[in-house]
């Protein structure tokens, strides 16, 4: 986003525009969130298929988690209660530090094998 | 989140319900968890600080990759048999670092933003910075050490 310079808000505010571009139209905050989502559903299965092809296991847990997370962002709602955005929030934390943890076990144990000493 | 932080203080980020609670938060939210204190904030804020950390999320996949691909796509380097290791295995410790980390800082902006406080600043491009210019300054060792054995 650009930086608001001074003379910005004295220009929209004269031409009758709103402070915020964003007041024109407040329903692109929604879309943009849910686009987001979006973004974020197809970068966990783009991991799920390049883990695929060497760890097929992890790689069909993690795509197994884009479709959770694709529902979970269907439910962008501004009126869901703090605590259910809270959790579904969590959901993606866990659903991703566990995507790293089966590439640790997969760094380790996988096709990358075991570090050999010399 | 540095845009809506500067809007919350500037000109109040409340929707207007409940505003009177949010300047008592020590009575009010005492008990509750960091999202449900003071009031609701503008939506689009909330939504804001949602998409930042949806987009820190992203990057901690695209690190946790990164490190994977490190070790399993790499050749081996000669003479360094753990080089590859030592240079993916910390991106995908990172990659889980900055998601759990990118939740609690939205849990936390969105405490501010409740209370009509001012964003707090933000751990991780410090983090980030730390790491991959770790990670880059060993991948020049393990150049090295492979290059002269």
């Amino acid at each position: 986003m650009l930086p608001d310079r001074p003379g910005d808000r004295a220009a929209r505010a004269a031409a009758g525009l709103p402070e915020d571009p964003e007041d024109l139209s407040p329903g692109t905050a929604a879309e943009r969130t849910r686009l987001a989502w979006a973004r974020t559903a197809i970068a966990f299965g783009a991991v799920g298929l390049a883990m695929l092809r060497r760890e097929p296991v992890a790689g069909v847990l993690v795509l197994a988690a884009t479709p959770l997370i694709w529902a979970l962002g269907r439910y962008v709602s501004a009126s869901a209660p703090p605590e259910t955005r809270s959790r579904r929030l969590l959901l993606v934390t866990v659903a991703v530090t566990g995507v790293a943890v089966l590439a640790a076990v997969a760094a380790f144990i996988g096709h990358g094998g075991p570090p050999r000493l010399p | 989140m540095g845009a809506p932080g500067n809007r919350a203080v500037r000109g109040g980020a409340t929707s207007g319900q409940g505003e009177h609670e949010a300047g008592r938060p020590g009575e009010q939210d005492a008990g509750r968890p960091g999202e449900q204190v003071g009031a609701e904030p503008d939506v689009r804020f909330t939504l804001a600080n949602e998409r930042t950390f949806l987009a820190w999320n992203r990057t901690a996949l695209a690190l946790v990759v990164a490190g994977l691909g490190i070790v399993q796509l790499l050749p081996p380097f000669p003479g360094v048999p753990w080089g590859r290791h030592v240079l993916g295995v910390p991106l995908i410790v990172l990659g889980a670092a900055v998601s759990v980390t990118a939740f609690a800082e939205w849990r936390r902006n969105q405490t501010a933003l409740r209370r009509s406080e001012p964003i707090p600043q933000t751990l991780l491009p410090r983090i980030l910075v730390a790491t991959i210019t770790g990670v880059a300054a060993l991948s020049a060792v393990v150049l090295l050490v492979s290059a002269v054995r």
